[in-house]
């Protein structure tokens, strides 16, 4: 019997104990803990923040669930991480802290045969002073209840809109000078642009873009070059084209450091210092580890074996120049190289570099996107990780068989472009491989252009929405989930 | 400079019918690139 021990629910760590539990017999124990009581589908996030979708549209609790499909559950976060045991405990085990119910506040040692930390990224708003969402009139998208919070005030400024003569600020993009996550703050920009439209006070906003990118349309990946019909055009053109036809402004290369009162402080890669106002803000703050602790078995600190901000992974982390960043850096297993029965998918795992080219300012500072990873990589990584610990489970020896590197791998990023069944739209993009492999495509930007495509249109929309509705239904498990895709 | 998206372009972005094809088109299209696999880089 394997007792296997899940950190985290999102989509990775979800995707990963569904898995889990549909091929592995009862004699075996799926455990997930996670400090979040709910599940939620954060793409559509988008939505409860421009107040078409409400958040009970796509969150869920685990616990009923679990405990139908025999998942054990804790709500409960990690405190540290015993990879050896300890003098007292023979096996491995992690630290945890109930934070709900009775045993709030108390601590247990869950042991473990497997580890899968899928704890995502810590939203790291502390990176940048005053940025708060719900204060300084800045918001985010980044949880359903900030994204509800990003409604009310989007609802008041558009309540403002209708009664004032003059013209209102809205900025979005991002919050840090090395935040990742463009693609949500694209969407949230085209639908807020929408929103106004539909409520007649589009020409009493000035709505603008702020990101950390060097070219528009970078969205942390160095951009791509697309096929559009039956054009060839560069990530940069399309979404220039887009922000040229709906009027909106942009600020590229800012490193946001401070946020007060409607009052946005950033500096560029010239070195320049600048202030951008505004009235209503959605700003993604810079994403980090969690800061956990390791100890081995006699209880010395071995943290830098298993964390390096994010987990160790089986990537390579030499430092080395950009040019010589190679698609072969990226990890294939996200297996811990020091303790073999650790695994870090989704966004939990250390990525050996930025995908963008990394840029400092006349000042020194780092300002470009780190990787993004979002859900579609999130829920390939972990299946294949549950994949793979299922098989050394059968077969009783280690099997790493199934290997997914960002590196060969596609994704699709469907960007809601505003919401309606009719007059909607979306901006669908898709991208192979996720890391441009500028040796097997060295034409292409590092890209097949035959998976890398981009459309606009209310497709896109539709698109976007189905994929809402089977991905809750796959994250329910109702019959035949696992037909749908990762 | 910047390509601008035309008047036509913009109607057939909205047009029920268009769309409803490519919304057809895109599912393939993604289908194919995501449950088309994908593995490691390393030999």
């Amino acid at each position: 019997m394997s007792k296997i021990v899940i950190l985290g629910a999102g989509i990775s760590g979800h995707t990963a104990a569904a898995h889990l539990r549909r091929k592995l017999g009862k004699e075996h124990e799926v455990l997930v803990v996670s400090p979040n009581r709910n599940y939620q589908w954060v793409p559509s996030n988008i939505w409860v923040g421009i107040g078409r979708m409400k958040s009970k549209e796509l969150i869920f609790p685990l616990e009923p669930l679990y405990k139908r499909k025999g998942i054990g559950y804790k709500q409960a976060r990690v405190v540290s991480f015993h990879p050896e045991g300890n003098k007292e405990v023979e096996k491995p085990f992690v630290t945890v802290e109930y934070v709900f119910g009775e045993t709030k506040g108390t601590q247990e040692n869950i042991t473990y045969d497997y580890l899968i930390n899928a704890t995502g990224p810590k939203l790291a708003f502390d990176l940048t002073e005053g940025l708060n969402p719900g204060t300084n009139k800045a918001y985010s998208v980044c949880t359903y209840d900030h994204a509800e919070h990003a409604w009310e005030g989007l609802h008041a400024i558009i309540k403002q809109l209708k009664t004032t003569d003059g013209k209102l600020k809205i900025l979005i993009g991002t919050g840090h000078s090395k935040a990742t996550c463009q693609g949500a703050a694209f969407e949230y920009i085209l639908n807020v642009e929408k929103e106004l439209v539909k409520h007649g006070v589009r020409d009493k906003a000035e709505i603008t873009w702020i990101s950390n990118e060097y070219k528009l349309g970078d969205f942390g990946m160095d951009g791509m070059l697309l096929s559009y019909g039956n054009m060839i055009m560069k990530s940069n053109e399309m979404v220039e084209m887009i922000f040229e036809d709906r009027g909106i402004k942009w600020i590229l290369e800012a490193g946001v450091y401070k946020v007060e009162d409607g009052v946005a402080y950033y500096e560029n890669l010239e070195g320049e210092y600048k202030t951008e106002t505004f009235d209503f803000a959605m700003l993604i703050p810079a994403f980090s580890g969690h800061g956990f602790k390791a100890f081995d078995k006699n209880e010395v600190d071995v943290t830098d074996k298993l964390f390096k901000g994010f987990m160790i992974v089986d990537a390579d982390y030499t430092p080395k120049p950009y040019e010589e960043w190679t698609v072969q850096d990226w990890p294939e297993t996200y297996q811990n190289p020091t303790y073999k029965n650790i695994f870090a998918p989704g966004i939990a795992f250390a990525p050996p570099h930025s995908i963008s080219k990394p840029r400092k300012s006349k000042n020194g500072t780092e300002i470009f996107p780190a990787p993004p990873r979002t859900g579609m990589p999130s829920g390939i990584t972990a299946k294949l990780v549950a994949d793979n610990i299922i098989d050394s489970i059968k077969f009783g020896k280690e099997s790493l068989h199934h290997k997914g590197s960002m590196g060969n791998m596609g994704a699709a990023c469907i960007a809601s472009a505003g919401y309606g069944m009719t007059q909607g739209s979306g901006v669908s993009i898709t991208t192979y491989p996720i890391v441009p492999d500028y040796k097997k495509y060295k034409n292409t930007g590092g890209r097949d252009l035959k998976k890398t495509f981009g459309e606009i249109g209310l497709a896109g929309h539709w698109v976007k929405l189905a994929l809402h509705y089977a991905f809750i239904y796959k994250a329910k498990m109702k019959p035949f989930w696992w037909l749908i895709p990762e | 400079m910047t390509q601008r998206i035309s008047k036509s372009q913009r109607s057939n972005m909205q047009n029920l019918f268009i769309q409803f094809f490519k919304f057809i088109y895109l599912n393939i299209r993604i289908l194919k690139i995501v449950a088309g696999g994908h593995g490691g880089t390393r030999k």
